[in-house]
């Protein structure tokens, strides 16, 4: 049985989640503070982990078949299904765009466009040199200033939507070339030749476009913090999350009789690809950490020293969900090969990736909006001090920022809840298994 | 494989596929057989030869868990108490920067660790004597042996016509 069928009762019940999403976004936004930082910051937060998910989704899809790898064959149709979420990703990231342009959120502080030039005069106009009738522009803040030419409005609309749909474009393309295929396939492969030049035309643009865009979209949280090792630590989570959804999938779709060809042996190397990959994601993570810990500066050291003294739930949990338990329960080949423990794992680890995006995010979210209703509420009171971030004394337990809370776990469901619907309804428009594929043979006889 | 003065009855095939079936037939017909070898790791061999998952991954773990707590320990008793420095303002104890060294002493240990434990198993290595049934068994010939001490006379004919049967291109026999 190869033809998915998107079921009624998976409609109403994907729909009620998508429901419970809403309805968490809702009160999230009604219990919220001013600025509502929660709801914003959850938004964003949902957003950036299943675009990214769809993202790696096609980098995965465009890099086995440059690779000449042929096991994934037989579930790529559901790589194909999740890469085209992207277009729904930029309507959502579009949503976040509006929200930067018309100041409906103060997510970063970049978009203060009053803290990029040194001189102001009494109209509010301000400058780069002094002119006359300027004075010192009290606001001024020479980090924001400096790097204005990126972290700026414009290239966070335009980048966004030029690389985003770039990626939806490739994603597309991808599908329609192998959808062509089940229909004409022939011997001459030219529709596989053609996914193998969109392929190979697909991995570097996707290599920088991720980078910059992890930059803009999560990065700059931070404006005052860079860190060279983000973006790949970011795409190693997406990674991760992403392999852990197919090996949920394969597992629903196998429950529900679909896949029959599918064993332990596909499930197997994805469990080995898993296990990787979550060590990566260690090894850059731990390689961002001790590089600002061993050089010790100020302006880098911020960022963890934040997390680690505020938040030490959310920076110590992130590395026991997302290395000690996958790497000691996935270690032994057989916990490899078998559905339940497989499975268990990458529920773990899809959880642990949100949790992870979730650490990122929601600390610099909190500083960020606490300088901005600081800034809002008293005249001139614009800190230079350690980027304006608050002291450890008076730190203060807050729902949806130290924890994820009920609101925050009831969105994170309404997102993945339309991830999968998305994808059920994609899935639904072709056969599960490409049958011309040429390496469709390769996949069925793959023995570990 | 060890010197044990066994006379060997071995055939050689081509192909790891007419290698397998030739070993579905042989347990079939439940011949004894002494060892197959390969010129290089052939799917699904293990299973039908009856093998057991080995054990060196068990073995290497413990390697890699010895050589975590060996550097672990070591740098911490070296920099907290037998000769403690101060490095770029750093404590003593100052567990980041002993991961990197940690990571690879692990890796040392457990690679070492598990090749020492594979020759001695297999009683190869630097002393040992190893002789080959045929030099192309590391080349393009898959071999199954059998140890003739277990057979009659009218057994070993029986293991002729088997070999002869499966497609062998050669059947010898050999002191080893």
């Amino acid at each position: 049985m190869n033809q998915f069928t998107f079921e009624g009762k998976q409609k109403t019940v994907l729909g009620l989640f998508i429901l419970l999403g809403l309805v968490c976004m809702g009160l999230t936004y009604l219990t919220d503070d001013e600025l509502h930082t929660r709801f914003w910051s959850n938004f964003l937060h949902n957003t950036v982990f299943f675009t990214g998910i769809a993202f790696v989704s096609t980098f995965v899809m465009a890099a086995f078949t440059s690779a000449y790898a042929g096991w994934h064959t037989i579930f790529r149709r559901i790589w194909e299904a999740y890469s085209l979420f992207l277009i729904v990703g930029l309507g959502l990231l579009m949503v976040l765009i509006g929200g930067v342009w018309l100041h409906y959120h103060h997510l970063y502080h970049w978009t203060d466009v009053t803290a990029l030039q040194p001189y102001v005069n009494d109209a509010g106009v301000y400058s780069d040199v002094i002119k006359e009738g300027f004075k010192e522009n009290p606001n001024y803040d020479v980090v924001l200033g400096g790097k204005s030419s990126f972290l700026n409005k414009y290239w966070y609309t335009f980048g966004t939507i030029i690389t985003v749909g770039v990626w939806y474009l490739f994603a597309k393309r991808l599908r329609s070339l192998s959808l062509s295929e089940d229909e004409n396939g022939d011997t001459s492969y030219s529709h596989h030749k053609k996914i193998k030049f969109v392929s190979a035309v697909f991995l570097p643009i996707a290599a920088f476009s991720s980078a910059a865009m992890i930059w803009q979209w999560v990065m700059s949280l931070d404006a005052h913090w860079y860190s060279t090792m983000f973006a790949w630590y970011a795409t190693a989570s997406w990674f991760v999350a992403a392999l852990a959804l197919t090996i949920l999938m394969i597992i629903y779709l196998k429950s529900k009789g679909y896949l029959e060809e599918l064993t332990g042996e596909h499930i197997h190397d994805l469990g080995k690809y898993m296990f990787a990959f979550s060590v990566f994601w260690t090894y850059l993570w731990f390689s961002q950490y001790m590089l600002i810990w061993y050089a010790n500066n100020g302006e880098e050291t911020v960022y963890f020293h934040t997390r680690m003294r505020q938040y030490p739930v959310l920076f110590y949990g992130n590395l026991i969900m997302n290395f000690a338990l996958p790497f000691l329960i996935l270690m032994r080949n057989e916990t490899k090969r078998k559905f339940g423990t497989v499975g268990f794992t990458a529920a773990l680890v899809f959880f642990a990736h949100w949790f992870d995006f979730f650490q990122m995010i929601k600390p610099s979210a909190r500083i960020n909006a606490e300088h901005a209703m600081h800034a809002h509420h008293s005249a001139g009171g614009h800190d230079h001090e350690a980027g304006g971030h608050a002291v450890d004394a008076g730190h203060q337990f807050l729902m949806g920022f130290d924890f994820p809370g009920f609101l925050d776990i009831g969105t994170f469901l309404g997102f993945a809840a339309l991830f999968v619907f998305f994808a059920f309804s994609r899935m639904a428009q072709a056969s599960l298994i490409p049958k011309n594929d040429p390496y469709l043979g390769e996949s069925l006889h793959h023995h570990v | 494989m060890k010197k044990q003065n066994k006379e060997v009855l071995y055939g050689l095939y081509n192909d790891e596929e007419i290698l397998l079936d030739a070993i579905k037939v042989a347990n079939k017909d439940h011949l004894d057989i002494m060892d197959v070898y390969t010129p290089f790791p052939v799917h699904g061999l293990d299973p039908l030869l009856g093998l057991e998952e080995s054990r060196l991954h068990i073995a290497g773990f413990v390697y890699g868990a010895l050589g975590t707590l060996t550097a672990f320990g070591f740098m911490t008793w070296v920099f907290t108490r037998d000769w403690p420095i101060i490095f770029g303002g750093k404590p003593y104890f100052s567990a980041p920067a002993f991961i990197p060294i940690t990571f690879e002493l692990t890796v040392l240990f457990s690679a070492i660790g598990m090749v020492v434990s594979f020759y001695t198993v297999c009683g190869l290595g630097p002393g040992t004597e190893n002789p080959t049934l045929d030099d192309r068994i590391t080349d393009d010939k898959f071999c199954i042996a059998f140890d003739t001490a277990a057979y009659s006379n009218d057994q070993l004919s029986k293991l002729k016509d088997f070999f002869k049967q499966t497609g062998a291109e050669e059947v010898n026999t050999k002191m080893i």
